[in-house]
């Protein structure tokens, strides 16, 4: 199994700063938003507003002007207001179920999570930040939403969402609280699939050669062929053979006969990434061609078979790799 | 989070051009029109922008206009200095801004900084009535930030109507009211300013000027604003006894009267207490002069105030925001017994060549009396005899000013008046200076002040007698006494049909007074009194400092407490009633864990309650009733009931039991 990757990719936090998240709360899901888990700090426009707020402090001050004092105190008392508020906006909020649908390698990770408000008030304005991106929902009072956010593309293999971040910047956008969750619970991130994979390998499989060699009788109608001797009368297409001036044959073929065996170890392909990718590749195809698989990797062999979970399984096998 | 600029909708940038125009309306009405009238256009320009999409102007157009508008503001005030120069370019910046108007940032930049216009117009203005504007202001900037932020967010649902970010907007308003107030009483003052400003006109309104040529006060008799007011320990001196004196001119050349250095710079001496004296204190509006307002003579006066040679008790700092100060004062104090002779000599001087016809006169009436206090009681009788006239409305003097006014005019008012009969003094080498200042007042029967408007402004006469030093004359009371015995307003006219107004007006102005005394004259002196009185005498800076420390950290827990506290009772009554049912059964220690929903939750604790079975009934129509089909009344009163009823009571339990 792939090693998770605990911090977010990219820009590395300070181990410091880990650590003491770390013993400070627990940061897996389920929890509940609360005292200990939320901070709090000016946006770049509080500080803009501070500065401003000194400005007219000093001003007022200095001419011992008492409404202009006023003002800033009314000023400086919204803010402190909105810090409170803003933290009350994460306060008692409880997030559970973080999880995500796995993907191949390359596309966007969907990461979900339910936020819950038991409290009788609205929560708007949150924001779940995933780095690169980050997704506005509300949740009114004493209902549950589901969130989603994108993460940044993964390589193949277990992942963790790494540190996410509730956010929000009610109801003035002077304070930003929020909390950082860790959710523990992995992700999978299936191979990529090559992007132009050679066409599925007929047969390869010794013990299954002559099999997959010889056409199968089957109800499926195939192909036409020049009539040879054997073939029995009532596979003859008449108005066809008319048509050519010469005696064709229908071909019937069945399902089961166009079973495939994707080895990995036998793939094309300089080295195990890429081998990896064109196997994935072929296994979609096959999916796609409804045409039964078997994997081997290694000692290891799946299938045959079609199903969605045979190919999850398959998938993962190889994601694991 | 930036957008481009069509985008910006019309809601927000509306909010936060409206919360600009209405921080910014005091200060327009102050700017030359001109002004006014860019930063209407840019605003009404950048509104039709966003409710038409169409393109902000280029990089280079909008450098030019911003330029432009400058020069503009430096043409109409002469240059860029001083506070309403620099209130203006901060409104015609904010206008400039409205053409790049294009992300969140500029938007609430816009908002913010409209805070600070507010603020600071109160420089210009802090009379009661902006009280209104301080909260209009606030009220829609807030407004507007409210209105930025929904834009801020991507929320799904619809922004909301004008009129509840209004409502919210009020709100928090009205919740940071007492922190603010808290921090506003305690906030230690400053005893000294940082730095002073520049002496500056005020608004067009002027003052009393350290200089006086007749006519010049006559605009001061227009203004009825309040020059300052006056609450008296005893009694009120009476009407001929107010004269509140100003600065003393002494330098005369022919058209003008000036201060003189050597006076002025020198100190007072001490005048002893009497026993007459007034006590009384002065609240003082601002007028952008360093001097204050007194009675003859003062005894004490306010620590940062200093006192000349000639009476004029001035400031180290001009008086920019209301003022305070106590002074008392001694109307029997003797003037200089003995006159210096260069002082003599600066009191007597007049230009040669100037007014023939009333140095003639003073040499005749000099020969004919030789006591100094005969010949000005013949000068008064003459002026009082003669027909002279009272009249705001005359016309202005030319090279002979005296000459003219005394022989061939005949009518103005105190200025005139004064000015000649001081350069007939001159003439008849009497020492003569002129004091200007305020005289009277109206007496506010309800409040109990004397309210001096700037309509009160006056200038009189003061002779140097042998005996009695320094007396002061009042030529214009010999003409006109009505003026000195009940003011200003009973010879300016005004019709009686306005009495009621008058009426009102006073009224307003005993309101006014109360806000100055509790509201602007609140200053470093005031909040020491009034910690004194809390017990607190001799509170440092320092100690100022930590009780507001206290005071703020008391007053945001409170706040916290009112906002974090558990409110805000559901709207559901079933799911109030399940949430006290949770409360109970958490009291009891068997409440849900977190994430657990109620079903199992319910299967978990069943087997521990007594009743187990009832309640895992009650839970079962508890989701059925919340998730489900919301039941009809009759059901839901039935939980509501149930619930309520249910008894909370442990099972037995033999597994605990046996392990104690």
């Amino acid at each position: 199994m792939a090693e998770a990757t605990g911090s977010r990719s990219g820009t590395r936090r300070p181990n410091l700063l880990d650590r003491w998240l770390r013993r400070r709360t627990r940061l897996d899901l389920p929890l509940t938003l609360a005292y200990r888990r939320i901070f709090i700090l000016p946006t770049r426009f509080g500080w803009m507003l501070g500065v401003l707020m000194g400005a007219m402090l000093i001003g007022s001050l200095n001419f011992n002007n008492n409404l202009g004092l006023l003002t800033t105190f009314i000023v400086a008392a919204t803010a402190v207001n909105s810090m409170l508020l803003a933290f009350r906006n994460l306060d008692g909020l409880q997030l559970r179920h973080g999880k995500a649908r796995p993907v191949h390698a390359g596309e966007p990770v969907e990461w979900r999570m339910a936020a819950i408000n038991e409290s009788a008030r609205d929560r708007t304005g949150l924001q779940l930040d995933a780095g690169e991106a980050a997704t506005g929902f509300d949740v009114p009072a004493e209902s549950t939403r589901e969130v989603s956010v994108r993460l940044p593309d993964r390589h193949r293999g277990w992942h963790r969402p790494g540190r996410l971040r509730i956010q929000t910047t009610q109801p003035l956008g002077l304070f930003r609280a929020w909390s950082w969750i860790e959710p523990t619970s992995p992700f999978l991130v299936w191979p990529k699939p090559a992007s132009g994979p050679p066409p599925l390998p007929e047969g390869g499989d010794d013990r299954q050669g002559q099999r997959s060699q010889a056409l199968e009788e089957g109800e499926d109608f195939h192909s036409l062929r020049e009539w040879r001797e054997g073939d029995p009368l009532h596979r003859i297409a008449w108005k066809a053979s008319q048509r050519h001036q010469t005696l064709l044959s229908r071909q019937f073929r069945r399902e089961r006969s166009r079973e495939v065996f994707l080895s990995l170890e036998r793939a094309p392909g300089r080295d195990l990434e890429e081998r990896i990718s064109i196997v994935t590749a072929w296994i979609l195809r096959a999916e796609q061609d409804k045409r039964p698989w078997i994997l081997e990797i290694g000692a290891k062999r799946l299938g045959p078979d079609i199903s969605e979970r045979h190919k999850h399984e398959c998938l993962r096998a190889l994601a694991e790799l | 989070m930036s957008r481009p600029a069509a985008q910006l909708p019309l809601g927000p940038v509306a909010w936060t051009v409206a919360a600009f125009l209405v921080a910014a309306l005091p200060h327009l009405v102050a700017m030359p029109p001109v002004l006014g009238v860019v930063v209407f256009a840019l605003c009404g320009w950048r509104l039709l922008v966003a409710r038409q999409g169409w393109r902000l102007p280029s990089g280079w157009l909008r450098l030019l206009l911003t330029i432009a508008a400058i020069a503009l503001l430096a043409v109409s005030y002469g240059g860029l200095w001083g506070r309403r120069a620099a209130t203006g370019m901060l409104c015609l910046m904010l206008a400039a801004k409205m053409m790049e108007l294009s992300r969140l940032r500029d938007l609430r930049m816009v908002a913010s900084v409209s805070l600070f216009l507010i603020a600071s117009q109160f420089l210009f203005d802090e009379r009661f009535v902006f009280l209104a504007y301080l909260f209009g202001g606030v009220l829609l900037a807030l407004g507007a930030l409210l209105r930025i932020q929904e834009l801020d967010v991507s929320r799904r649902s619809e922004p909301r109507g004008d009129v509840a970010l209004l409502r919210h907007s009020a709100v928090l308003l009205v919740s940071a009211l007492p922190l603010a107030l808290a921090l506003w009483v305690t906030f230690p003052r400053l005893a000294e300013p940082l730095w002073g400003l520049p002496d500056e006109v005020m608004d067009g309104k002027t003052g009393l000027s350290d200089s006086m040529s007749p006519g010049s006060i006559a605009n001061l008799f227009a203004d009825d604003s309040p020059a300052f007011r006056a609450e008296f320990a005893d009694e009120p001196p009476p009407p001929s006894q107010r004269y509140w004196r100003g600065p003393v001119l002494w330098r005369f050349d022919g058209d003008t009267w000036e201060r003189a250095f050597l006076p002025s710079r020198t100190e007072a001496p001490r005048v002893p207490p009497g026993r007459n004296d007034y006590r009384y204190t002065v609240q003082l509006e601002p007028h952008e002069r360093r001097w204050l307002f007194a009675l003859d003579y003062p005894v004490s006066m306010p620590a940062d105030a200093r006192l000349s040679l000639d009476f004029q008790m001035t400031r180290r700092n001009p008086v920019t925001t209301l003022t305070e100060y106590s002074v008392r004062s001694n109307p029997d104090f003797t003037d200089m017994a003995r006159l210096p002779v260069t002082l003599r000599q600066l009191a007597v001087s007049l230009p040669e060549d100037r007014n023939p016809r009333t140095r003639e006169m003073a040499s005749e009436l000099r020969a004919r009396f030789e006591d100094d206090r005969a010949l000005i009681d013949h000068v008064l009788d003459w002026l009082r005899t003669e027909p002279f006239y009272y009249s705001l409305e005359t016309a202005p003097l030319g090279r002979h000013s005296a000459d003219e006014f005394l022989f061939d005019l005949r009518t103005g008012y105190c200025e005139y008046y004064a000015s000649a009969f001081a350069v007939m003094m001159r003439a008849a080498d009497i020492p003569a200076r002129i004091v200007t200042g305020y005289q009277g007042g109206f007496w506010q029967e309800g409040g109990q002040y004397l309210l001096v408007r700037n309509s009160d402004a006056h200038a009189w006469v003061e002779v140097w007698l042998e005996g009695s030093g320094w007396t002061r004359v009042d030529p214009t009371a010999a003409v006109s006494p009505a003026r000195i015995r009940s003011g200003a307003r009973s010879v300016a006219g005004g019709g009686e049909s306005l009495e009621w107004l008058r009426a009102l007006r006073n009224r307003y102005d005993r309101l006014q007074h109360l806000w100055n005394s509790w509201v602007l004259g609140f200053d470093a002196d005031r909040q020491q009194r009034m910690m004194t009185f809390f017990g607190l005498p001799n509170l440092s800076r320092t100690g100022m400092a930590i009780l507001m420390a206290g005071i703020f950290g008391l007053v945001v827990l409170a706040l916290a407490w009112a906002w974090l506290r558990q409110p805000a009772r559901s709207r559901d009554p079933v799911r109030r009633a399940w949430l006290r049912l949770v409360r109970r059964m958490r009291r009891r220690g068997l409440g849900p864990g977190l994430g657990e929903t109620p079903l199992a939750w319910a299967e978990r604790v069943a087997h521990r309650l007594a009743d187990g079975a009832r309640f895992l009934e009650l839970t079962r129509t508890y989701c059925a009733l919340r998730y489900g089909d919301r039941g009809n009344e009759a059901e839901r009163q039935r939980f509501i009931r149930a619930a309520r009823k249910f008894p909370v009571q442990r099972a037995v339990e033999p597994r605990r039991a046996a392990s104690v």
